[in-house]
C-alpha cells in the first residue's frame, strides 16, 4: 500500500522564506510546490523551492561519522568518533585556551541548531570565536 | 541597488514586477544589466564599487534642491551640517566620471526617490562585499534619514537576505561579539544573564571573523575548526589562501550533509540530518520566523546538527539534555523574551509565522521597525559621512578586466544541492561561463562556448565563454557555483575592516583564448 502525506514546511534556500506543500509517498518526498496559505509566497515557488529537495534522497549523502585513518576517512561509530573529537578538543583546550579553537557556524541550519552551536562553542569550547557565511 | 533580485530572491522579484504593473516605479542601479531592468524605469550602469560616489552625488542634489525632510533631519538626525558638506565635494562632473553615469540620470533618480511619498532601497551582496561595504551600507542609511525614508510602512532599507536563516543564525548568537536576541558580547548585563541560565563564565574577549580567523588558522594562533554546513573551499575568496588556512589547522571537524570539498580535508566528518528531515525555525530576510518540519525519515546514522552538539557537549563535561526542537526554542524565548517571547511553536503553526519583536502570547508581532521615528519622535539617528574609495585591485596593462562575481538563477552557492536536480529539468545555464561584452570578444575573438583562461594574480581556471550585452565592456561576470570552475581561485582576500566581508564583486583579471 503506497503510504501518503502532506507537509507545509519552509523553503530552505534564499532568504525569502516561502512556504512549501511537501507531497510525501513510501517516506519520500515526491513533489514541493508552493503554499498558497503562505503569507510569504501566496503559493508561487521557484526553481530551486520547485525541484530542490532532490538532494534530499541522494545516495551521496553522509550515512555514518567518518575519521581519517592513515589518511583515508573510514567510517566508524558515534561513541568512537565524539570521544575523539572530544579528547582533540579538550587537549587543544588545555594547552592553548578556547580561543586557539573556532566555529563556523551555518546559516542554512535551524535557529535552534545555530542557538545550541554557540552555546557550545561559549559554554563547552569557552571562546567567542564564532562566526558563519553572515559576511558572504 | 546591487540585487539580482529576479536570479536571487525570484519571489521577491515577482512581488516588484507585480507592483511595477500597479505603478511602482523601480530603479534599478546595477553595474550589470539585469533582467528587473525590464521593469525598470531606469537602469542606472555604474562602475563596479562606484556606490558611495553615487551616492553622495545623490545627497548632494537632494540638499540642493531643497528635496530632503527637512522636519524629519531636524527632529530625527544628528550632524546633518557636517554631511552637508561633506556631499558638496561630490559634484556632477566628480560623481560622473567615478560612476560612468550621466547627470541627468542620476539627478533623475534623486528626485524620484526623495519625491517619493514612499521611497525603500533594496540591496543585496553588491552593495556589501566591497572591501567599503560598512560604509556603502551607511551611506544606504544616510539617504533613508535624509529622505525621511524610515520607520513606516512601504519606507526603509531592505538587505535581502542571502539564505534562508542568515537573519536567525546572527540572531541566535552565531556571531563573534553577539549573544543570543542581538544583544551585544560586551554588554555586561546581558553577559551576566546568560552565564547565570548557561551556568558558566563566559569568555569576555570578542571572537575574530570568519575572514580574519582563517588568517589565524594560516599563523597558527587557531588551531582547532569544527565547520557546520559550510564550504569555505569553493565559497570563499582566495582559495588557495582558504586552502592553506584549513590544511594548517591541528584538527578540522566537518559537520555536513555531503562529503563536501571542505569535508575532504577533514580529521573528522559528522553526517548530520538537513532539510526534510529536522524540525525547527528558519527566520527570513524581513524577521519572520516560520517553522521547517520533519518529512521523511532521517538517512543512515544521521544526527541532527544540535543533537550532536549536546552528546560532544556532554562528553566534554558540559550537560546539555534536550528532547526536542521545541525545548531549545522555549530557551531562546526565555533569553531572548524580547523579541521572541510570545512566539509558540503552537502560535507558529497556527498564524503560520510571526514577525519579531513578538514578546508576548497577545503581541501580533511587529511588521515595521524603526516606527519611533514618526509616532514618539524620540529615536534619534546620527548621518555618518562616507568617502569613495576605488576597488582595491583596479585593472592595469597586464590584468585588463574587471571581474565581479554572483549567483545564478537555478544553483544555489556552491551547488552541493541544487546539483542534485532531475536531468530532464529544463535549465538555462547548466556549467560555468565568463559572461562578456560583445567589444570584448571580438578583440579577443571568441565566441558562445570557446574556451579560455581566466587568470588574477592569486590563481587561474579555464572557463567558457558567454558573450552577453549583460556586462559592461571591460568588466566580465562569473558565478563560484561549480566545482569543475572555482571562480574563487581567482578572487582577492581584501576584507572590509569592521565587517570582514570580502571584496567578491572586483578583482583584476586577464583573459587569455585556448
Amino acid at each position: 500500500m503506497v503510504n501518503k502525506k502532506e507537509v507545509k514546511t519552509t523553503c530552505a534556500y534564499c532568504g525569502t522564506g516561502c512556504g512549501l506543500v511537501l507531497e510525501i509517498e513510501n517516506d519520500r518526498i515526491i513533489r514541493s510546490r508552493g503554499d498558497k496559505e503562505a503569507p510569504v509566497n501566496k503559493g508561487q515557488a521557484c526553481i530551486k523551492g520547485v525541484f530542490g529537495y532532490h538532494f534530499v534522497h541522494s545516495k551521496d549523502r553522509l550515512t555514518s561519522p567518518l575519521i581519517r585513518e592513515n589518511g583515508k576517512l573510514v567510517p566508524a561509530t558515534w561513541e568512537k568518533t565524539l570521544n575523539f573529537v572530544a579528547s582533540k578538543f579538550a587537549a587543544i583546550k588545555n594547552s592553548y585556551g578556547g580561543d586557539a579553537l573556532s566555529i563556523f557556524a551555518c546559516a542554512r541550519a535551524t535557529n535552534e541548531t545555530n542557538y545550541i552551536t554557540q552555546k557550545f562553542a561559549r559554554s563547552v569550547l569557552g571562546t567567542n570565536n564564532i562566526d558563519g557565511c553572515n559576511r558572504t | 541597488m546591487g540585487s539580482n533580485t529576479s536570479d536571487a530572491h525570484p519571489i521577491i522579484a515577482n512581488r516588484m514586477k507585480k507592483a511595477a504593473k500597479k505603478g511602482l516605479k523601480i530603479f534599478v542601479i546595477d553595474p550589470r544589466k539585469i533582467d528587473m531592468t525590464k521593469v525598470a524605469e531606469k537602469h542606472l550602469p555604474l562602475k563596479v564599487g562606484s556606490d558611495i560616489a553615487l551616492m553622495n552625488g545623490m545627497m548632494n542634489i537632494i540638499i540642493q534642491e531643497g528635496w530632503y525632510n527637512k522636519e524629519f533631519v531636524e527632529r530625527s538626525t544628528l550632524n546633518f551640517e557636517e554631511l552637508k558638506i561633506h556631499v558638496q565635494q561630490y559634484t556632477p562632473e566628480l560623481v560622473e566620471s567615478i560612476t560612468g553615469l550621466k547627470y541627468e540620470d542620476i539627478y533623475e533618480v534623486s528626485k524620484a526617490y526623495s519625491q517619493a511619498e514612499k521611497g525603500m532601497i533594496a540591496y543585496t551582496l553588491g552593495i556589501t562585499e566591497h572591501h567599503c561595504g560598512v560604509n556603502n551600507v551607511f551611506d544606504v542609511a544616510n539617504l533613508a534619514l535624509l529622505t525621511g525614508h524610515i520607520g513606516r510602512e512601504g519606507t526603509g532599507i531592505m538587505p535581502l537576505r542571502g539564505q534562508n536563516n542568515v537573519q536567525g543564525a546572527g540572531d541566535m548568537g552565531c556571531l563573534p561579539n553577539m549573544l543570543p536576541g542581538a544583544v551585544p558580547l560586551l554588554d555586561e548585563q546581558s553577559k551576566e544573564k546568560f552565564e547565570k541560565a548557561w551556568g558558566v563564565t563566559l569568555n569576555p574577549h570578542v571572537g575574530s571573523t570568519l575572514t580574519s580567523m582563517l588568517d589565524k588558522m594560516k599563523d597558527g594562533q587557531v588551531k582547532g575548526l569544527y565547520i557546520v554546513g559550510e564550504n569555505p573551499i569553493l565559497a570563499d575568496v582566495n582559495q588557495s589562501h582558504t586552502r592553506a588556512a584549513l590544511e594548517n589547522l591541528d584538527f578540522l571537524v566537518v559537520q555536513d550533509i555531503f562529503l563536501t570539498e571542505t569535508a575532504e580535508l577533514a580529521d573528522v566528518v559528522l553526517p548530520a540530518r538537513g532539510w526534510g528531515e529536522v524540525e525547527g525555525t528558519y527566520t527570513n530576510t524581513e524577521r519572520r520566523i516560520q517553522r521547517v518540519r520533519k518529512a521523511v525519515t532521517a538517512v543512515g546514522d544521521s544526527w541532527d546538527d544540535w543533537y550532536i552538539f549536546t552528546q560532544l557537549a556532554n562528553k566534554m563535561g558540559y550537560s546539555m539534555n534536550y528532547d526536542t526542537s521545541e525545548d531549545i526554542w522555549n530557551e531562546v524565548r526565555e533569553l531572548c523574551s524580547h523579541l521572541y517571547g510570545g512566539m509558540s511553536y503552537e502560535r507558529l503553526d497556527r498564524e503560520y509565522g510571526l514577525q519579531y519583536p513578538c514578546p508576548t502570547e497577545d503581541h501580533p508581532g511587529t511588521k515595521v521597525i524603526h516606527t519611533e521615528f514618526y509616532e514618539s519622535h524620540d529615536k534619534v539617528s546620527p548621518f555618518t559621512s562616507v568617502s569613495y574609495t576605488p576597488p582595491v585591485e583596479l585593472p592595469d596593462e597586464e590584468y585588463p578586466f574587471t571581474l565581479t562575481t554572483g549567483r545564478r538563477y537555478e544553483p544555489y552557492n556552491t551547488h552541493t544541492q541544487t546539483k542534485y536536480y532531475p536531468e530532464t529539468l529544463k535549465r538555462k545555464q547548466t556549467e560555468e561561463t565568463v559572461d562578456m561584452h560583445p567589444e570584448n570578444a571580438e578583440v579577443l575573438e571568441v565566441s558562445n562556448g570557446d574556451w579560455v583562461t581566466v587568470r588574477s594574480r592569486r590563481g587561474e581556471v579555464k572557463v567558457k565563454v558567454k558573450v552577453t550585452d549583460q556586462v559592461q565592456p571591460d568588466l566580465v561576470f562569473m558565478s563560484f557555483h561549480w566545482s569543475e570552475v572555482p571562480t574563487n581561485a581567482l578572487t582577492i582576500d581584501e576584507f572590509d575592516p569592521i565587517s570582514g566581508t570580502a571584496e567578491y564583486k572586483a578583482c583584476a583579471v586577464q583573459i587569455k583564448k585556448l
